[in-house]
């Protein structure tokens, strides 16, 4: 057979596609017509990763910086530069950033690297104020840090809840399973700021002010409780905390709901009758480098375990991870205070479990993140390891410029290189097996379907031979073997093998284990005889308002056209095209506006406008939408060096994450 | 019909001679085909084009600007994108690789004995050069010729040594005009359309080619149905992106039609017609 | 007309094998999913599997194909060229009338028209072409909406029908009467071809039932676009659902849009690339300089359906460029392929409903 099955690795959504190598290329890639999730689908990047994977912009070598220039170097004399810096640093210096974008198996021996060899729990993936905290939410609420949901049930669910996210442009097979779910008479009721694709597929668009997103759903939740539409037996039967969570609705004041958020109390009232009348129901939002925060899912959260729609088929709170291996990272335990499978360092079991298999005594002091540790200012991080990271995320360049020592391990050529003192680079996801876990927990095998060129690592070997170097020795024969380890110490992978994963079409849902061997496709909370437990929220809202002298609020968030700084698309023809378009119309960014601003400030197109806020200013090209209400601006992602030079001092602004809002006043220039 | 040799599919190349700045952004380039044997039976039309690659960088599609008779071969290039910023990075004695000439050119034989109005809008004027220059030598056999060319400011003003000659022309009408005058122009200052009265537009018997951005495009054309121009008289080049230039990979299709085989030269009355908006 | 049992049919395949590259349909064991692949042993090829995934349309018009490599030294130094048109020949055993019409819709349009492409007319050279008839319709197949199946009618060498406990042998050129000839293969009797035409009605009478997917009064549609009775909101609304995938040029057997980069493989070299594209795209109509006259996603949803029923008609293919296969209909995230989009235009759907 000379088509091989694999994996889609851009986002979370873990397509299924058929490549066809030869030699070093690959040929061409097909969408999968059977795979459970993307059913024959692929969005435009899916269709054309041939282009990224055939790309001559690879690191071919080692790389270590002397005198501000580059220097060719061999495996042996990087890594032996990386093993003797890191072990004269003090463990509290030394830092690893680990990548949403590596194999589970390169994932868990980076951590075990960070935690057996070198010592520190100082691991992280980008993402704590995003999917870190979405996991926090779910597992204290049902014991699983994962989608309760599934996206095959998509199909199963009557009403389904998009919540602030651009679904159809980040991942967008996800986007067309809610849609053609709609088209078989399910309900979409879609809350955003703007005017998305999904919000023009859906039965119901709230376009709420920006920055009011958490204050809707709860205002949906209110409506619930005071039209006697919670479904008590499940209340009653299945979860506990809700009284708390209801009075502290109570006390929302109704008015103030409509004249912050701007939406009728008759339109919370469809939704939420709606909602109740749905047997099946289902809510998403984006889960990533930033996403909604603890509070805003908490309150998704409660909506949903109040109506009955957590634990069932064809429900589930599904947040939807933008990277391939996002979810994996956490699974793994890229995190300063987790060990694989969402176990904590304080838990004693687990601790000896790991202690045990690894022969160490690891620390149990949590570590600090790396985004903690480049913003705080005494400057403790000395070393940084790097895994695959999109330079445009670095918010403190600076600080990172004071690191004495960083290494940046990737395949791809980045700007982060422009940081680092040793580079080294590791094969392509295809040169070696490996799996990926995808946003509703499936675990699927990449099996390997062409040799390394240039003599270039494999992820898992590279991390073996720097952890020989510093003098453990890993015996592993393979990425098999790593994840037989992992099995063996993550109570979630515990019967997961490549083997079983290779004889597994479409992979396997985790939890993987002796009570499910064949993996779990979604929370049962029946069959699990387990209960949920409402989440806590603070009752607090704090909608940004605009006022005499900010008489507009700007949302800083996601557009198709700056996907994750395009790092990944600029190598590639048909992708980099589509996506560069707006780039090159707007090489410095933009702000988008509503017709109306537009007229009222007298500006037009490509028009240079001058960005006030409370904190600092920027300038910006004007760029005219009519998905933007009026007295609303946006602006992408890309921007956001941009927006953070503007807005340095001023940290808790951009840890909104998506529902940051500022308010602004816009000046013709 | 011409004759000629065509470089359909595998580029042949070209050494760059001469590189002469024309308007910000702008330069001509002179050139001829290495293959000797090539050169000599290389033969345009006025109105055609020419797929050109930039070694390690790409290919775009270029008018060709020369007369198909006695007129050095060059191309004018504006440099807008990655492809047109390579070429103008190149220095003389470096190559270039061409294909063509495509496309269906100006009509020339079928319009002798009538009067020619040219419309130039800013670097509009790039291909209908070579219809005007082919037309001047020739002037005996047509009736009145008019040149009209406008552009922002002085300073984009092109072809300007060709221009101070068409004035000079006996027989040439030339009008010249800017949107915005800088101190020291002493000539026109208004869209181009403006000059229709003063230069006396013929309407009988009388052919308008038409050639310049897209806005400058709809409002020359009503003035020249107001004023009594039919639909068939008035010629004009349409641009798209291309990569093939042969009618394969269908970048160019407006509506029915494939500019890079059917056109890049068409009718207004073709245009109304074409399905899609141009 | 021949006949041959039904156990030997794969004994054509072998015979082709000696002279020609056989492509066959296939059916990858983990997924169940059928492709339309090379062979190297003619065994593997399963005559009964369903319209194959991808159309063979990939083995004359690859989706990334190198068609020229070049080094340049620059300054005085010349370039050297060196095509890369690939020249096998192929058999390709099992095809079915779909994509065999799609074939000769991509020869008309590659090989007709203004220029020969080289680069195709390379790929698409020494051909052996065994068609299969479609005795039952598959889950979203419509061919009998656009006249290009169940059964093939001209255009292959061999036409097979499975009749039962034999396969009906239709040489449709001299090539294929000399091969069966060669193979000494059984005249066929008229009952056999009655039986044949039989099934082939038959066929046509179960696509109703079978092909639950696909109901497409494309003829109908075909004349409303043409004469332009397609309202302005029902491309908004075809629009709001397209996912800008490009899908449905990828899988259809008659489109044949590509791109042309250059890429560089050293310092000094770089291989010139056709890749496959599509109208979908917005990048696809994009000028340098940022004028993009196709921008609105309706206006491409619009041209789509324009060139694959309509401008088909005069000068590409002289027949629609739809083949009734039904790809476009499982591949596409918005649920907007051929058969949806009939509908809508027919029925002027423009909006949907509310809470």
């Amino acid at each position: 057979m000379k088509q091989q099955p694999g994996v889609c690795t851009f986002c979370g959504t873990g397509c299924g596609h058929f490549m066809k190598v030869t030699g070093t290329a690959v040929e061409r890639v097909f969408p999968s017509q059977n795979h459970p999730v993307s059913r024959g689908r692929l969005c435009v990047r899916g269709w054309n990763i041939h282009e990224l994977l055939n790309t001559a912009q690879t690191i071919n070598r080692p790389l270590i910086k002397k005198n501000g220039q580059f220097a060719e170097a061999t495996y042996d004399e990087a890594i032996a530069l990386l093993v003797d810096t890191l072990k004269a640093l003090p463990t509290a210096a030394i830092g690893f950033l680990a990548s949403p974008r590596s194999t589970n198996e390169e994932q868990f021996l980076l951590m075990k690297l960070a935690r057996a060899v070198f010592k520190t729990n100082n691991i992280s993936l980008a993402s704590d104020a995003g999917h870190r905290g979405c996991l926090n939410v779910l597992s204290a609420g049902t014991g699983m840090a994962g989608m309760t949901g599934s996206l095959e049930e998509i199909c199963k669910a009557e009403f389904l809840l998009v919540a602030g996210s651009d679904i159809t442009k980040q991942n967008p097979i996800v986007g067309s399973e809610i849609h053609q779910a709609a088209q078989t008479g399910a309900k979409i009721v879609t809350i955003d700021s703007r005017r998305t694709q999904i919000a023009k597929l859906s039965n119901s668009f709230l376009q709420i002010t920006p920055g009011a997103l958490k204050l809707a759903v709860a205002g949906i939740a209110k409506c619930v409780v005071q039209d006697g539409l919670v479904d008590s037996d499940f209340v009653r039967t299945s979860t506990r905390g809700f009284e708390e969570f209801s009075s502290s609705l109570t006390q929302l004041p109704a008015q103030e709901i409509t004249a912050k958020t701007g939406i009728s109390s008759e339109e919370f009232k469809q939704v939420a009758h709606a909602l109740a009348r749905a047997k099946t129901a289902m809510a998403f939002f984006s889960s990533g480098i930033s996403g909604l925060d603890e509070d805003t899912i908490s309150y998704i959260f409660n909506l949903f375990a109040m109506t009955g729609n957590i634990g069932k088929e064809g429900c589930g709170v599904n947040p939807i991870t933008g990277i391939n291996n996002l979810q994996g990272g956490y699974d793994m335990g890229c995190a300063p205070d987790l060990l694989s499978g969402f176990q904590s360092l304080s838990d004693q079991a687990a601790v000896k479990k790991f202690n045990a298999a690894w022969g160490v005594e690891l620390n149990i002091t949590p570590g600090i993140s790396v985004s903690e540790l480049l913003a705080e200012s005494a400057g403790q991080l000395k070393a940084l390891v790097v895994i695959d990271h999109d330079e445009g995320l670095v918010r403190d360049v600076a600080a990172l410029q004071k690191v004495d020592f960083v290494v940046y391990i990737s395949t791809y050529k980045n700007k982060y290189m422009d940081y680092a003192h040793l580079v080294l680079p590791v094969a392509r996801y295809i040169a070696e097996d490996g799996t990926f876990t995808n946003t509703d927990r499936r675990v699927q095998l990449s099996a390997k379907k062409l040799e390394p060129q240039n003599n270039v690592l494999p992820g898992w070997k590279l991390y073996a031979r720097i952890a020989d170097k510093a003098g453990s020795k890993w015996s592993y024969a393979g990425p098999a073997d790593v994840m037989d380890e992992i099995a063996r110490l993550t109570p979630t992978y515990a019967k997961l093998s490549h083997k079983k994963l290779a004889a597994t079409f479409g992979g396997v849902q985790w939890p993987c284990d002796e009570k499910n061997p064949d993996g779990t496709r979604r929370l049962d909370i029946k069959a699990a005889g387990s209960s949920i437990s409402f989440a806590k929220v603070t009752g607090t809202f704090t909608v940004p308002a605009a006022g005499k002298d900010f008489p507009y609020l700007l949302m800083i968030g996601k557009a198709q056209d700056f996907w994750h700084q395009n790092n990944l698309m600029r190598k590639t023809f048909i992708p980099m095209r589509e996506y560069n378009a707006t780039l090159l119309d707007y090489p410095g960014g933009y702000v988008e506006i509503a017709p109306d601003t537009a007229k009222a400030l007298q500006v037009r197109n490509q028009w240079q406008v001058k960005v006030v806020s409370p904190y600092g200013e920027m300038l910006l090209a004007v760029k005219i939408s009519d998905e933007v209400k009026p007295h609303a601006a946006y602006v992408p992602y890309f921007a956001r060096d941009i927006i953070a030079k503007a807005l340095t001092g001023h940290p808790e602004i951009l840890k909104q994450g998506e529902d940051a809002t500022i308010p602004i006043r816009i000046e013709k220039v | 019909m011409n004759n000629g040799a065509k470089i359909v599919t595998i580029p042949q190349t070209a050494t760059i001679e001469e590189i002469r700045d024309e308007i910000r952004d702008v330069k001509t380039f002179y050139m001829s085909l290495d293959n000797k044997e090539l050169d000599k039976n290389f033969k345009i039309k006025s109105g055609q084009f020419i797929m050109c690659t930039i070694f390690g960088a790409g290919e775009f599609a270029v008018s060709l600007p020369p007369s198909p008779e006695n007129d050095r071969f060059h191309l004018t290039v504006r440099k807008v994108g990655s492809v047109t910023n390579a070429l103008h990075e190149l220095k003389t004695g470096d190559k270039v690789g061409i294909r063509g000439p495509f496309g269906n050119g100006f009509p020339f034989e079928e319009i002798k004995g009538k009067n020619i109005i040219y419309v130039a809008g800013g670097i509009g004027l790039i291909p209908l050069r070579s219809s005007i220059v082919h037309v001047l030598q020739h002037k005996k056999e047509f009736g009145r010729v008019l040149v009209l060319h406008g552009a922002r400011t002085p300073d984009d003003l092109m072809y300007k040594e060709n221009l101070k000659e068409w004035q000079s022309f006996p027989g040439f009408e030339t009008y010249i005009t800017v949107d915005v005058g800088t101190p020291g122009w002493t000539g026109e200052v208004g869209f181009v359309h403006t000059l229709f009265d003063k230069a006396n537009l013929p309407v009988e018997n009388t052919v308008a080619f038409v050639c310049g951005p897209p806005v400058m495009f709809n409002t020359v054309i009503g003035e020249l149905i107001k004023r009594g121009l039919r639909d068939d008289c008035i010629i004009s080049t349409l641009e798209r992106h291309m990569k093939c230039g042969v009618g394969k990979c269908q970048h160019c299709a407006i509506g029915r039609t494939l500019v890079c085989t059917d056109g890049p030269v068409y009718t207004y009355r073709q245009i109304k017609t074409l399905g899609e908006q141009i | 007309m021949y006949l041959i049992k039904k156990t030997d049919i794969l004994q054509i395949a072998k015979a082709l094998s000696t002279e020609y590259q056989v492509y066959g349909p296939v059916i990858e064991p983990g997924s169940g999913q059928t492709f339309f692949e090379k062979v190297d042993d003619v065994s593997e090829i399963n005559l009964s599997a369903p319209i194959p995934a991808a159309p063979p349309k990939h083995i004359v018009f690859p989706q990334a194909d190198r068609i020229l490599s070049y080094r340049y030294a620059g300054g005085n130094a010349p370039v050297e060229m060196k095509p890369d048109f690939k020249e096998t020949p192929k058999a390709l055993f099992g095809l079915r009338s779909c994509d065999l019409t799609g074939l000769q819709c991509l020869d008309r349009f590659f090989l007709g028209q203004e220029f020969v492409d080289e680069v195709y007319r390379s790929l698409r050279k020494k051909m052996f072409i065994v068609t299969n008839t479609c005795v039952t319709p598959f889950k979203y197949c419509f061919c009998v909406c656009t006249d290009s199946g169940p059964a093939a009618e001209e255009g292959y060498d061999l036409n097979l029908t499975d009749i039962g406990d034999n396969f009906l042998i239709e040489a449709g050129s001299a090539k294929g009467k000399a091969l069966c000839e060669k193979l000494q293969l059984a005249t066929a009797a008229n009952k056999d071809l009655a039986e044949k035409n039989r099934l082939v009605d038959k066929s046509i009478t179960l696509f109703e039932s079978f092909s639950t997917e696909s109901k497409a009064w494309v003829s109908r549609v075909m004349n409303r676009i043409t004469t332009g009775f397609a309202k302005e909101e029902v491309w908004e609304y075809v629009g709001d659902q397209c996912f800008e995938c490009g899908a449905c040029s990828f899988v259809c057997p008659s489109c044949s849009c590509f791109n042309v980069v250059d890429t560089a493989t050293g310092d000094c070299s770089c291989d010139r690339l056709r890749t496959w594209d599509s109208c979908s795209y917005e990048g696809y109509s994009r000028m340098a300089g940022g004028h993009n006259p196709r921008k609105p996603v309706e206006d491409r949803r619009n041209k789509r359906f324009f060139c694959k029923l309509s401008y088909s008609q005069s000068k590409k293919y002289l027949r629609p460029g739809c083949v009734g296969c039904g790809r476009c209909n499982w591949v596409c995230p918005g649920d907007i392929g051929m058969p949806n989009v009939v509908k809508y235009i027919r029925r002027e759907t423009t909006s949907r409903d509310q809470l």
